[in-house]
């Protein structure tokens, strides 16, 4: 079994190896990319990792910027996201987390233009067609170049570009998590749907009154190759912890590196890496500071940045 | 007898069967030898293992992984404990000497979610560039880390 393991990574990387990337692939990259903020469209979509499935409605008007995810599975819970505010309903404990995103606006998110700079970390091809939830898809596959980040298999409405369905798979092949749409109607979304249902009044306000911010001694002793820094930040976290956040990406995958002081803190730190899905968390003390390393990476990547997380003292 | 050691490392056979042939291990030098190297083996199939695989996909990996640690550790106790048993044949060198080293836990140590993962989340996810293909399906991660035990 191992054998032929080993024999699948080597197909999945020379193959890749072996084709040039191309345009067309990159040009529907774009299409996404375009569908995903032009187009208005309400539809329900599974969530599956780790044998796992979670099924939520998602609604986007595109004309307001206005963009609302209800969870239909489980305890209730609602995020409702504009230009530069995430607000996170939770009805049971009458809390809303508020995430301002006004250091966003600087942040180099995935623009068009920079598309084409994906090929340096990924083999970027066509697949063939497939129907998803009664839509004809355009397939486009994500190969990694090395194993510090996974790889992604596209599902594109051939029409409008809209994505359909996203797998993420490892080293190996093996997928590691999926979203999935079982029902989609594109336009015809009013306000009114994207409004959250909650009120919220009297309810309690975790703001975390995140702003850029330089983080004077810390930093990484070695960089994760293809990672590089996007953006340092202060936020809190909830109820009011300060929390450090410097996040690194390689223009797809993201890992964020949060460090928080122990002192009142009273859980202790316990070193070691969890997983959801396609996130690693890798925990780690440095400097009397609990480190923790989110992010869509293999667990090796985020580990690799959470060991190499220092602290020196500015002179 | 290859075939029962076997068996015992995987935890197959019976109380009285793993007694007897524990027993045996303690009194047959080739027994013992064999039980070594197939925990050499075993180690050596883990640490060649490629990382993410054996950290990624929540279920089986961590499973796969986890028994043969189990495993080698009760190599490393059941060599302890031998070596304080009765020895039958007089010179027997081997036993009386330090365990082989077993590389015990190569991998990172797994861990349950943190406690803020859902907060965690939530603020890692408007930094991924990943938002900008798929609008904010992906954060319904943080409220998965919640259904999974991770406080709210």
């Amino acid at each position: 079994m191992i054998a032929s393991r080993a024999a699948a990574a080597l197909i999945v990387f020379s193959a890749g190896l072996a084709q040039a990337q191309s345009p067309e692939a990159l040009g529907w990259l774009r299409k996404i990319h375009d569908a995903t903020q032009k187009l208005s469209y309400s539809g329900t979509f599974v969530y599956q990792h780790g044998g796992r499935t979670e099924a939520s409605r998602i609604t986007r008007d595109a004309r307001g910027d206005i963009e609302r995810l209800e969870v239909l599975d489980g305890v209730p819970r609602e995020i409702v996201r504009t230009r530069d505010i995430v607000k996170c309903y939770l009805p049971e404990s009458r809390v809303v987390k508020i995430d301002r995103r006004s250091a966003d606006r600087s942040f180099p998110a995935l623009l068009p233009e920079h598309i084409g700079e994906l090929a340096r970390h990924y083999d970027i091809e066509l697949g063939g067609m497939q129907r998803v939830a009664g839509f004809d898809c355009q397939t486009v596959v994500l190969t990694p170049k090395d194993s510090l980040r996974y790889g992604y298999r596209l599902y594109a409405d051939a029409k409008s570009g809209m994505l359909l369905k996203a797998v993420t798979f490892d080293a190996v092949g093996q997928q590691v998590e999926q979203f999935t749409f079982t029902q989609l109607a594109i336009g015809g979304v009013t306000r009114e749907q994207v409004r959250s249902r909650h009120k919220a009044r009297e309810w309690r306000v975790e703001d975390t009154e995140a702003a850029p911010a330089h983080l004077p001694g810390w930093g990484l002793s070695a960089e994760l190759p293809g990672f590089r820094k996007v953006i340092e930040l202060k936020r809190r976290m909830g109820e009011s912890r300060p929390v450090a956040q410097v996040v690194y990406s390689d223009g797809l995958a993201a890992v964020s590196v949060f460090i928080e002081p122990m002192e009142g803190q009273a859980d202790p730190v316990q070193t070691g890496t969890a997983s959801l899905g396609a996130i690693h968390i890798f925990t780690r003390l440095v400097a009397n500071h609990r480190v923790t390393v989110v992010g869509e990476t293999p667990a090796a990547s985020v580990q690799r940045i959470g060991n190499a997380v220092e602290y020196h003292r500015p002179q | 007898m290859k075939e029962r050691i076997s068996e015992l490392m995987d935890g197959e056979l019976e109380d009285r069967a793993a007694g007897e042939l524990i027993q045996a291990l303690g009194s047959r030098r080739e027994a013992l030898d064999t039980w070594r190297v197939y925990h050499l083996i075993s180690d050596a199939i883990r640490e060649n293992q490629p990382l993410p695989q054996a950290t990624t996909a929540p279920v089986q990996p961590r499973r796969w992984v986890a028994l043969p640690i189990a495993a080698s550790l009760a190599a490393v106790s059941l060599v302890g404990w031998l070596a304080f048993a009765p020895q039958q044949d007089a010179p027997q060198p081997a036993l009386a000497q330090a365990p082989p080293q077993v590389p015990v836990a190569t991998a990172p140590a797994l861990v349950p979610l943190p406690s803020a993962t859902s907060d965690y989340l939530l603020a890692h996810q408007g930094f991924s560039p990943r938002v900008s293909f798929q609008g904010m399906a992906p954060y319904v991660r943080s409220v998965s880390a919640e259904a999974r035990g991770a406080r709210p």
